[in-house]
């Protein structure tokens, strides 16, 4: 935040960066599903966190894990 | 998520479906997420950082502590906790809003600072996170937007070590009536418009406003860290109330 008040502008103008983040191997080993708590497999190409016991793919955003539930994806079994 | 369709929770002063409060408080954060800071100032005229600063005196943080900061959004917390440790620490920040993570990430790139911290969307009610986990879980103006405050507690106790401690910051009830009516006359009347002169956005203010009334007052919550199973629970309020911490252990 600098600055402050420039005139009013949409405020989700989170300017989409290059993706130069990379997931910490640290975290996704230590992350687990929220529903199961059980322990999560790492998509490298799809960036998703696989849950097998919920059958829920968890999207990785920029290098920013999304685990919700409503914005995973489901997986067949 | 939600087991039982029916039941309904409060979105500010409005009875909503349980499933629908996630979404709704989840679209006054992205739509505030970039002048949250410049808002917090305005409606607290500064004083949020007195108080961010005192959760931090009462953790008393030390080198090497863990820390779970929930709703942590733009790493207010998270920054004011590593200094204090001189850097010899490690932070998860856990938000339901994304971009209020990228805006926090972005403060920090190319800092020393930037691998003591984590940055992961979650939900306070079912924390991706492992048991035993953390020194610390602090939570600060973000309880109060949790559809079910229990179950947020449940899970702070849940990831905390024997041993940890559990704080929150949040805003509270005035006691005394007279300085009540002031304050009310202020948060109704002030706050939404400078929401709409601000951030553009009366709404999202005004539910600010409202959920803070709908809050439990402090005896009443301090009782419901208990019914979780933390001990020594107790509190202090702040400017006189409009703000309160709580703070308990998980022994």
């Amino acid at each position: 935040m600098n600055g402050p008040m420039e005139p009013t502008e949409p405020a989700e103008t989170v300017a989409p960066r290059p993706d130069t983040h990379h997931i910490d191997r640290r975290l996704l080993e230590f992350l687990v599903c929220p529903v199961t708590r059980g322990a999560l497999v790492y998509d490298a190409e799809r960036q998703e966190l696989i849950s097998k016991g919920a059958h829920l793919a968890y999207p990785i955003h920029n290098g920013i894990p999304v685990m919700l539930v409503d914005e995973a994806r489901k997986l067949e079994d | 998520m939600s087991d039982a369709p029916d039941r309904t929770t409060h979105f500010g002063f409005e009875t909503v479906p349980e499933s629908e409060k996630a979404g709704r408080v989840h679209g006054v954060f992205t739509s505030v997420a970039s002048r949250y800071d410049l808002m917090n100032d305005a409606m607290s005229l500064g004083v949020h950082r007195v108080w961010k600063d005192a959760l931090l005196d009462w953790l008393a943080p030390r080198r090497g502590m863990k820390l779970l900061d929930v709703a942590g959004g733009t790493g207010d917390i998270a920054f004011r906790f590593l200094e204090r440790v001189k850097g010899e620490g490690q932070v998860t920040v856990l938000d339901m809003t994304e971009s209020m993570l990228v805006e926090g990430r972005a403060r920090v790139e190319g800092r020393e600072i930037e691998g003591k911290l984590d940055w992961i969307v979650g939900d306070a009610m079912a924390l991706p996170l492992p048991s035993a986990s953390y020194d610390a879980y602090t939570i600060s103006f973000g309880i109060r937007n949790v559809t079910r405050i229990e179950d947020a507690i449940a899970e702070a106790y849940r990831v905390l070590r024997p041993g940890g401690r559990f704080l929150v910051l949040e805003f509270s009830r005035v006691p005394n009536a007279m300085l009540r009516r002031i304050y009310d006359s202020y948060s109704f009347n002030v706050i939404p418009r400078m929401g709409q002169a601000i951030a553009g956005d009366r709404d999202s203010y005004q539910y600010l406003v409202e959920s803070i009334r709908r809050f439990p007052d402090q005896e009443t919550f301090a009782s419901m860290i208990r019914a979780a199973g933390f001990e020594q629970v107790s509190y202090r309020n702040l400017s006189m109330g409009i703000a309160a911490l709580h703070s308990g252990w998980k022994i």
